[in-house]
């Protein structure tokens, strides 16, 4: 997921690889560096979706190295999706590209399955995604700042990954500014709570279960 | 550089497979006056194993050992259903049934279930009523054959060809002026199925953990050596009919 | 005329054929598997790596004592499952690039370099080089430790297993695994883990084989543990001379004779 806000952007991701049931890794990094100022979530196949920000990474080395500046975001993003698009028939690669450039300052651009290109001021993907659409249409505001952010990003990560078996693992989170890049980590045991279900097993309030009554039975 | 299509997407058709395969090998040899009937004990399914411990053989009765191999949960059941055709076989004739009438009920109980087979392979050893030694052999629906010796199961492709050779002389021509036996004694044919089983395990990842050997002596015939063997106990239930032991040997668990 | 050209790399020429005895039903011939257990764990001044020694053709052993540490340079070592000749020509390979990649920089090669070597071939061959690895070293930046799916996905992480017995050995190291441990506590911890895969994986099984890399050195223990010695048979199989039957004799004279005469002095060796 990647949020945009007033002075840059929150990426965040879980941290859990699968393949098939068994968990390959659960403190995965999906925050993925491809310039100082431009991160990419990977969701889908691991090795599709390293494999692309690799060339992607290598692609913006170079342009930085020739034009003597650092690549706005949406050229990164631009270049993931050529890729993306491309190669779709061989690729299973949902990819969202956030950073701030000094064009256009925070952005936030969302690169699905089929390898379209959509700028967007919040992107959600990967299987736990689904889950959450709802909470972020009702949740998001415009303007909002870096902390209101960041707990937004918290809380949505940690809807969808107690409802997504695909998705666990801890929070990891980066806030990418003018100033710099931030990380961020919310370890498993310290995930946000929301509702439980532990009230449904308790009593109603102030209401005592009557004890079941046995009727003895009737020996004729 | 010309590229040739696979076509790869082919219909599919999915069911229900009520069967497994759980590995382990049992093998059985009989003597002139003597039958043994051996297998493994570890279980598995795929490259997990279930128990280390698993009995493959079970006691019919007093003289007839039954060694059973392929689905477990099969082979249990169908051991279970013998046993109760054995016992209602005793209350209406007070006698327990002959080895060579156990086999023809097995071969009719197997063919029964036709078109939904017991996937098992079942070996049947003991004492005839002329007291041989006898080896009685099964396919899954029921196709039977006595013999001397039987390999079946995950690696019998591996211990056949050996008891051929060994038990059989298979490949072997005698030395000059000589013949091979029609039997051999007890204590060689016990020591040819600890090789095997060992030698299975060495080289087949089914076979392993441990390893029970059942010895039917025929009535009257002496312990032959027997009684010098690690790891036996008798289970003989009477004093004057056939003696039944069993041997218990550790396999390696890799 | 037949080109005597041939091209770099795999040689696709029966591939028609063989799709074609496919489609009549021929099944393709079954590739040596290790199914495997291997492991790496990170210790605070190196890495352990671990493999059992069991090779298999599906359910039958092929070989009892094979090696899958396999060599990519003097201080970087590369645990291979999956087919085996797949993990033996890709570590292979790498290692020789490796050792030229050195040559042409003049410096020690990474164990990242390594890795993005490996991952790049494996995703170029999309899955159907069938390698699942576990790349462990030390260079100049410190110890590092990666897995490398056979779809060309990596991982870095203090303690990894793969193979047919990495659940086994995961359980092992996901109850043991301690930050900072010893160079004995590390070694202990990868033994027991490969030993969990020898006794609950039947894909695995025979002996330990362990490497210990540090910054100035590298240790490789091939049988560091042997808990499966093959026991003694019962019987001396050993057959009669003339045992085995035949249909025709024929006796041919190997030996040449040859008788030298020599003409004329002066070819005696000097041995002043």
């Amino acid at each position: 997921m990647a949020v945009q806000f007033t002075d840059g952007v929150v990426v965040g991701a879980d941290s859990r690889t699968t393949m098939g049931s068994y968990i390959a890794n659960r403190v995965t990094d999906k925050l993925t560096h491809v310039h100082d100022r431009v991160y990419c979530c990977r969701s889908g196949s691991a090795a599709d979706t390293q494999a692309v920000a690799d060339i992607v990474h290598q692609h913006l080395q170079l342009y930085s190295q020739v034009s003597g500046a650092p690549p706005p975001v949406h050229t990164a993003a631009s270049i993931f999706q050529k890729l993306c698009y491309e190669n779709k028939d061989a690729l299973s690669a949902g990819i969202i590209v956030a950073g701030w450039d000094k064009e256009v300052g925070p952005s936030v651009y969302n690169i699905p399955l089929g390898g379209g290109l959509f700028r967007q001021p919040w992107a959600i993907g990967g299987s736990g995604s689904t889950y959450v659409y709802g909470y972020c249409d009702a949740t998001y505001k415009e303007g909002c700042g870096r902390d209101e952010t960041v707990n937004f990003v918290k809380n949505t990560l940690a809807l969808a990954m107690s409802r997504d078996g695909s998705s666990g693992g801890v929070i990891r989170m980066c806030v990418i500014t003018e100033e710099g890049v931030e990380r961020l980590f919310v370890p498993g045991n310290e995930l946000p709570q929301f509702w439980q279900g532990s009230e449904v097993l308790p009593n109603p309030k102030g209401k005592a279960v009557p004890e079941p009554q046995v009727v003895p039975m009737v020996v004729e | 550089m010309q590229h040739v299509a696979v076509p790869h997407a082919q219909p599919q058709q999915r069911q229900f497979n009520p069967y497994s395969e759980n590995g382990g090998t049992i093998l059985a040899i009989a003597g002139a006056n003597f039958s043994v009937i051996a297998g493994d004990t570890r279980q598995s399914e795929g490259y997990s194993i279930q128990t280390r411990y698993a009995p493959k053989v079970f006691r019919l009765t007093d003289k007839a050992v039954l060694a059973t191999n392929g689905f477990a949960a099969d082979g249990n059941m169908f051991v279970k259903k013998v046993r109760q055709r054995l016992e209602w076989y005793r209350h209406a004739h007070a006698k327990d049934m002959p080895l060579r009438a156990i086999a023809r009920l097995i071969q009719t109980m197997l063919y029964a279930r036709r078109f939904f087979p017991y996937y098992v392979y079942n070996i049947l050893g003991g004492i005839e009523e002329d007291g041989s030694g006898a080896v009685y052999s099964f396919d899954p629906v029921g196709s039977y054959e006595r013999e001397a010796c039987r390999a079946a199961g995950a690696a019998s492709s591996l211990v056949q060809p050996f008891l051929d050779n060994q038990i059989y002389f298979k490949n072997q021509t005698p030395a000059p002026g000589t013949t091979h036996p029609a039997h051999l004694p007890l204590s060689h044919v016990l020591s040819l199925v600890i090789d095997s089983f060992t030698s299975a395990t060495e080289r087949h990842i089914e076979v392993g953990d441990g390893l029970e050997i059942y010895v039917v002596l025929a009535k009257g015939s002496a312990l032959q050596g027997l009684d010098a063997i690690q790891g036996l106990s008798e289970l003989t239930t009477t004093d004057d009919g056939e003696r039944m032991f069993v041997i218990r040997r550790n396999l390696k668990r890799d | 005329m037949a080109s005597v050209f041939s091209p770099p790399g795999f040689d696709f020429s029966n591939q028609l054929r063989n799709n074609f005895m496919a489609q009549k039903g021929l099944p393709l011939p079954k590739a040596t598997s290790t199914g495997t257990t291997i492991v790496g764990c990170l210790f605070d001044g190196g890495i352990v790596l671990g493999a059992d020694t069991r090779a298999t053709e599906g359910p039958i052993v092929a070989d009892k004592n094979c090696e899958k540490i396999h060599y990519i340079t003097e201080s970087i070592r590369c645990c291979g499952a999956g087919t085996a000749a797949d993990t033996e020509f890709t570590t292979a390979l790498i290692s020789s690039n490796m050792e030229l990649h050195g040559l042409t920089t003049g410096r020690k090669p990474r164990v990242v370099t390594a890795m993005t070597m490996l991952k790049q071939m494996l995703f170029r061959y999309q899955g159907q080089v069938g390698a699942a690895l576990v790349l462990g070293g030390v260079d100049s930046t410190g110890p590092h430790l990666f897995t490398i799916a056979p779809h060309g996905s990596t991982d870095k992480l203090p303690y990894v297993t793969m193979g047919s017995g990495s659940l086994a050995a995961m359980a092992v190291f996901e109850s043991g695994w301690k930050a900072n441990m010893s160079r004995e506590a590390a070694l202990q911890l990868v033994k027991d883990a490969i030993a969990a895969g020898i006794f609950n994986d039947l894909g695995s099984g025979s002996n330990i084989d362990a490497c210990i890399i540090t910054a100035s050195h590298t240790e490789m223990l091939r049988n560091v543990e042997m808990p499966n010695q093959r026991v003694e048979k019962e019987r001396q199989y050993g057959f009669r001379r003339g045992t085995t039957a035949w249909k025709t004799e024929n006796v041919r004279s190997l030996i040449v004779n040859e008788e030298i005469t020599l003409l004329g002095g002066g070819d005696e060796m000097d041995t002043t």
